[in-house]
């Protein structure tokens, strides 16, 4: 009798535990769960929480003093990329020294490229540069295109739909929800965009030099030129013998400025800033990136406003 | 049932409504003034549409100028593409990901010979040879196999003594498609042990490995086998994992493929400290049990068991917050093995003689990156050889009372990601008479696929 009841409550513990292992396994997401959203870049994760507001969790991947590029597959990253239910970076191979480390060991079906829990935003926007024939001595560009993309606030809302559509489909019980926000966000971030628009009308034709490509999508939409970059070839470090030919370069031309993001070295833009007295405008980026730039549309009055105030 | 009839039952009294409850004329003026003011908000809306329509129209045509330019450049560029070459004829794009490293080096030694005393080791774990010399040439391709496998095959040639060896340094399929963090790992691939291991010399921050990961390791153990591992789902990195292997490659050795030669298991965490520092701490172990195992040019074979144990630590600071600017890395590993079976060194003439002890050793370094292109780093490594039997006096195992030690330093330059330079000066005091002054001048080229920012 006494082994009858030992044996029944070592089974019903073996079914309890497969069926919590069950359970594990088979709910990734349980509907009371907030949806945890991996960005890579702040940019993504502060449009991610416009959309996803309290429903989400963010978890940051960089903050704006970081070249993404170069980040390393860090042991938070993984915990982090572990538990995501949804990831959202540039792509166009910007992470691509890290991101596949993470993917690959992450042990996370949900998100693997062209998953449902998968966004690469290069994927959804026009991209610009896109190379058709590429060699390593052009420096480190990308032959997909140029990946910052978020720096064209027209970027930014298409990549909000696509933000919207994903989160409904994971968490469908708050699609409604996901949907407003998403409606309310494009309508103001519309009338944001036209004010830019009106705004830096006057830059329109205007002259920079820039200390990377970062900022092709932001110049693209003013209409303002990069006449030179400071860098001898994208990824390869300004030299005194290249920021000496941009100083011959850019004679003669009218130059507004010096394009410099935070995680871009100051030095050879003072250099070249004193030498051709030029100033240095120095803009957020990113979400983060300066004192300022609290959200995605302070960042970007915040970024019309320098550009601005520069005469 | 009842519902529908509810349902049906109001829809009849609605449409049965008598038209003297209409609205008095007060209402129909409300009413009339809620809709031109509705018709007014919908009008500024769409006019407001059709401005956002246009801007998007202006702005698709001057990308596509955008486009057509760049396109033209390159074309005029590259005079031998056609003109048509936006449309592939045959589609690469399901190749693998394929990159070949190139990595060379010109050695000055000032010892003729440097033995390291108290150990029988395997060929990798020899010094290089002097003068200028391909180190080894790699050729990797990697690829998603489909929705749920991924593969990567890394070919080695390397020369020694003068023949040119071809080996698989790695050929493996791993999951990409289960849950619950889980990874399964098929082939053969460098095992998760310590931190160096799982990792290719050419990724590393030395143009050599240290004494202990040459001694225990052979540099790389990369055996045929199967790796379990799965990442927890805690706040703080965790992971665990363990692997069953043929029992083929140094520090196992002699597998007559009847069972599993060897096993090893690890267990890591990490994570960050503020937003400038990460760190990792691992333990793991690799055991070899019932082996023949031959070191030292086969002169001297180990039979028995053997079981080594690490211990690593890995912390990464970015002064700047931007590890593209700078970064300072330190790094160490302690490793203990225990041997219980029998030596013999044929060279000394010793016969097997009982061994039953243990061997340990460790290294720490620092890489300080004070440029984006530039970067120096020191390091020392440390062996401890076991007490030598009676039977073993005057074999190779016989360590003479000296602990082999080495000091090393170097600089390199990057020019960009796929290129390194490096000068490195190590003395190596391997044994009681090997006072070894070793300068090293390598260059390591990275050709097609982008590495990997390995932690």
């Amino acid at each position: 009798m006494v082994h009858i009841i030992i044996k029944g409550t070592k089974m019903k513990k073996l079914s309890l535990m497969i069926i919590g292992l069950g359970m594990l396994l088979a709910s990734p997401m349980p509907a009371f769960a907030k949806v945890n959203i991996f960005a890579c870049a702040p940019e993504w994760g502060a449009l991610a929480k416009e959309i996803g507001g309290d429903k989400v969790d963010i978890y940051n991947a960089s903050n704006a003093n970081q070249d993404i590029h170069h980040m390393r597959a860090k042991p938070s990253l993984l915990a982090a990329m572990r538990k995501a239910d949804l990831v959202i970076c540039s792509g166009a191979s910007l992470e691509i020294g890290w991101l596949p480390i993470l993917l690959n060991k992450a042990g996370n079906n949900q998100v693997q490229d062209g998953g449902i829990g998968s966004i690469m935003a290069s994927d959804y926007v026009p991209l610009l540069e896109v190379m058709q024939n590429v060699d390593r001595s052009m420096g480190h560009v990308h032959p997909e295109g140029n990946p910052h993309v978020h720096l064209d606030p027209n970027n930014i809302a298409l990549v909000s739909k696509v933000i919207a559509e994903r989160l409904s489909e994971i968490d469908s019980s708050h699609s409604s929800y996901y949907e407003a926000r998403q409606s309310s966000f494009d309508e103001n971030w519309a009338k944001a965009v036209t004010q830019w628009e009106t705004q830096a009308a006057n830059l329109r034709g205007a002259n920079v030099v820039v200390y990377h490509k970062s900022w092709t999508y932001l110049l693209n939409w003013l209409g303002i030129q990069a006449v030179a970059s400071l860098e001898p070839k994208p990824g390869i470090p300004p030299n005194a013998s290249h920021l000496e030919k941009v100083l011959q370069d850019i004679q003669g031309k009218n130059i507004k400025g010096i394009l410099i993001a935070p995680f871009e070295n100051e030095k050879g833009a003072k250099w070249l800033s004193e030498k051709a007295n030029i100033p240095i405008i120095k803009l957020p980026f990113t979400v983060g990136g300066n004192n300022q730039a609290t959200d995605l549309k302070i960042m970007f009055d915040d970024t019309l406003n320098r550009l601005n105030n520069i005469d | 049932m009842s519902k529908k009839l509810l349902l049906a039952a109001s829809a009849a009294v609605l449409l049965n409504m008598p038209p003297a409850l209409a609205a008095s004329d007060a209402d129909l003026e409300v009413i009339k003034s809620e809709i031109q003011s509705m018709r007014e908000a919908y009008e500024s809306k769409i006019e407001q549409l059709e401005r956002k329509v246009q801007t998007l129209e202006a702005q698709q045509t001057t990308t596509a100028q955008k486009v057509e330019k760049t396109q033209e450049t390159v074309a005029a560029n590259a005079s031998s593409v056609p003109a048509t070459a936006q449309r592939s004829i045959r589609d690469t794009s399901f190749n693998p990901a394929v990159g070949v490293i190139i990595n060379g080096q010109y050695s000055n030694f000032s010892e003729e010979e440097a033995d390291i005393a108290g150990f029988a080791i395997g060929e990798e774990a020899e010094r290089g040879d002097e003068g200028f010399g391909l180190e080894h040439t790699e050729l990797n391709f990697s690829a998603n196999v489909d929705d749920k496998f991924r593969g990567s095959a890394t070919i080695a040639l390397h020369e020694h003594d003068g023949d040119t060896e071809v080996e698989i340094e790695e050929a493996f399929v791993a999951t990409t498609a289960l849950p619950a963090g889980l990874e399964v790992k098929a082939g053969r691939f460098f095992s998760e042990l310590g931190y160096l291991n799982s990792h290719h010399s050419h990724a590393d921050d030395f143009a050599d490995r240290p004494l202990p990961n040459r001694v225990f390791l052979n540099g790389n153990y990369g055996d045929d086998g199967v790796q379990v591992s799965a990442v927890l789902p805690t706040s703080i990195y965790t992971e665990i994992g363990g692997g069953a292997f043929r029992g083929d490659d140094f520090p196992a050795g002699g597998a007559d493929g009847n069972d599993i030669g060897a096993w090893t298991a690890y267990g890591r965490v990490g994570g960050d400290v503020g937003e400038n520092t990460s760190w990792r701490l691992g333990l793991s172990t690799l055991q070899a049990d019932g082996i023949s195992r031959d070191g030292n040019e086969d002169l001297v074979n180990f039979s028995g068991d053997s079981s080594l144990y690490i211990a690593d630590a890995r912390a990464v600071y970015a002064p700047t917050g931007n590890n593209a600017e700078q970064e300072i890395i330190f790094q160490g590993e302690y490793f203990i093995r225990d041997e219980d079976g029998t030596y013999e060194d044929t060279d000394a003439g010793t016969g097997a003689i009982n061994y039953d002890d243990s061997q340990s050793g460790w290294y720490a370094q620092s890489i300080y990156k004070f440029h984006p292109q530039w970067r120096v780093g020191a390091r020392y490594s440390q062996l401890y050889a076991g007490d030598v039997p009676a039977g073993l006096v005057g074999s190779a195992l016989d360590d003479g009372g000296h602990d082999p030690w080495a000091a090393t330093a170097m600089v390199d330059w990057t020019n960009s990601e796929f290129s390194r330079i490096r000068a490195q000066f190590s003395r190596e005091e391997v044994a009681n008479d090997s006072d070894d002054n070793q300068f090293t001048l390598q260059y390591i080229m990275s050709l097609g696929a982008h590495g990997a920012h390995n932690y």
